[in-house]
């Protein structure tokens, strides 16, 4: 055994020392190289999933801020909807009070004026009658001149009143 | 042609110290890739340059077999240090290997350099970290006693024997792997030494690229069969 490990030139020194020596590299490297690129890869890793996140949550936000909008526009459309409606609405009340208004101002000078011909037809008539009486009375005193004592307010008042039919 | 040998030769003796080629290899890959370390070290930032997009693609591609192999990121990101310093160190022993100047600068009659993995030495301790970091990590995963029940199991014969044979296995790993990465390095180092004294120029050229493979894949197989000896290791069995 010795002689054959002897000449395969193995020696323990030899083999501690490769060891010793692996040990050695193994820290170095996995203090200095794997650590660091291995922080830096995790750490980049997260810089990329934070940003895409971001992305996405300014994707929804979009979104939301969208339909708000869209909400909001809608209110306002409707709520411009109403009021013109409204509007329709109070002028179409206004319209027919108006006319209702004028309608009666119309009847009530109809019926002024219809009261003032009445009135005045009246007047005429009163005159007519007057004149007609007194035309009746001179008349009468024409032909009773002759015969004063002739004179009759009974008849007067007959022929007067057969005039007031007459008319 | 000079002579081909075995064994890593003694440069010199240091008290008792066999300080060999080999040996000597191994420490200048060591200082290359720890002065690069030092050098990341302060590269490193969020907004990767060339290299450090390389580090990490070369890195995350072999987190995602292990974390493949493994079943779980937390494991693979345990486990990765050992896989990866095992795979680059070797591998980087492999290309570092078939440099110009390995085997031909001379120290007196001795090659000054010699491919690390050409050293028995060395693909041995390998061989040893892997088998014994894979038995002491899957005793920290699955507890002590349920892993030193794998080889030494009294509960029925089956067992027994199954232990035995486990225990078998393990020595069989430190054997095969220590030998497969020797002897595949070795023979390229034979080969290339036997190509260029038949045919110096251009024909080596192919069986240069062959040995980098060869060094590659070397590397690879290393480093997967340790992950999977790791996989087997701290599998939790539940009976």
């Amino acid at each position: 055994m010795e002689g054959l490990l002897g000449q395969l030139g193995i020696d323990w020194k030899l083999l501690l020392s490769q060891v010793f020596n692996f040990a050695i590299l193994l820290l170095v490297l996995r203090q200095f190289v794997y650590k660091p690129l291995l922080a830096v890869i995790k750490k980049r890793n997260a810089i990329i999933k934070e940003g895409l996140d971001k992305a996405a949550e300014a994707d929804v936000r979009l979104h939301e801020v969208d339909s708000i909008a869209k909400g909001k526009l809608q209110k306002a459309d409707n709520a411009a909807l109403a009021m013109i409606k409204e509007t329709e609405n109070r002028a179409k009340t206004l319209e027919a009070s108006l006319k209702l208004k004028a309608e009666q101002r119309q009847a009530e000078l109809m019926a002024q004026i219809t009261a003032a011909g009445e009135r005045q037809k009246e007047e005429a008539r009163q005159n007519v009658l007057k004149g007609a009486s007194e035309l009746i009375k001179k008349f009468i005193v024409k032909t009773v001149e002759l015969k004063p004592e002739l004179i009759d307010e009974a008849l007067i008042e007959k022929a007067a009143d057969f005039v007031k039919h007459e008319i | 042609m000079e002579a081909i040998s075995l064994k890593a030769q003694e440069l010199f003796t240091i008290g008792g110290f066999p300080f060999t080629n080999g040996f000597f290899m191994t420490l200048v890959v060591s200082a290359l890739l720890i002065v690069f370390s030092f050098v990341m070290r302060e590269k490193i930032s969020l907004i990767p340059g060339k290299l450090q997009g390389a580090l990490e693609m070369g890195m995350e591609w072999l987190l995602d077999v292990m974390h493949a192999t493994l079943g779980s990121v937390q494991a693979a990101e345990k486990y990765f240090p050992l896989i990866a310093t095992i795979f680059i160190f070797i591998l980087c022993s492999n290309v570092l290997g078939i440099f110009p100047g390995v085997g031909s600068i001379h120290l007196g009659e001795t090659p000054l350099f010699r491919s690390p993995a050409a050293d028995l030495n060395f693909t041995l301790a390998f061989a040893i970290i892997s088998v014994v970091m894979t038995n002491i990590l899957g005793a920290f995963a699955v507890g002590i006693l349920p892993h030193i029940s794998k080889f030494i199991n009294f509960k029925n014969p089956i067992k027994f024997f199954i232990g035995i044979l486990e225990m078998v296995s393990e020595l069989a790993k430190i054997i095969s792997l220590s030998f497969r990465l020797f002897g595949n390095v070795f023979a390229g180092e034979v080969l290339l030494t036997i190509v260029a004294f038949l045919a110096p120029y251009f024909i080596p050229l192919p069986f240069l690229f062959l040995e980098l493979f060869v060094g590659l894949i070397q590397a690879f197989l290393f480093a997967m069969l340790t992950l999977v000896s790791i996989s087997l290791h701290t599998a939790v069995h539940e009976h």
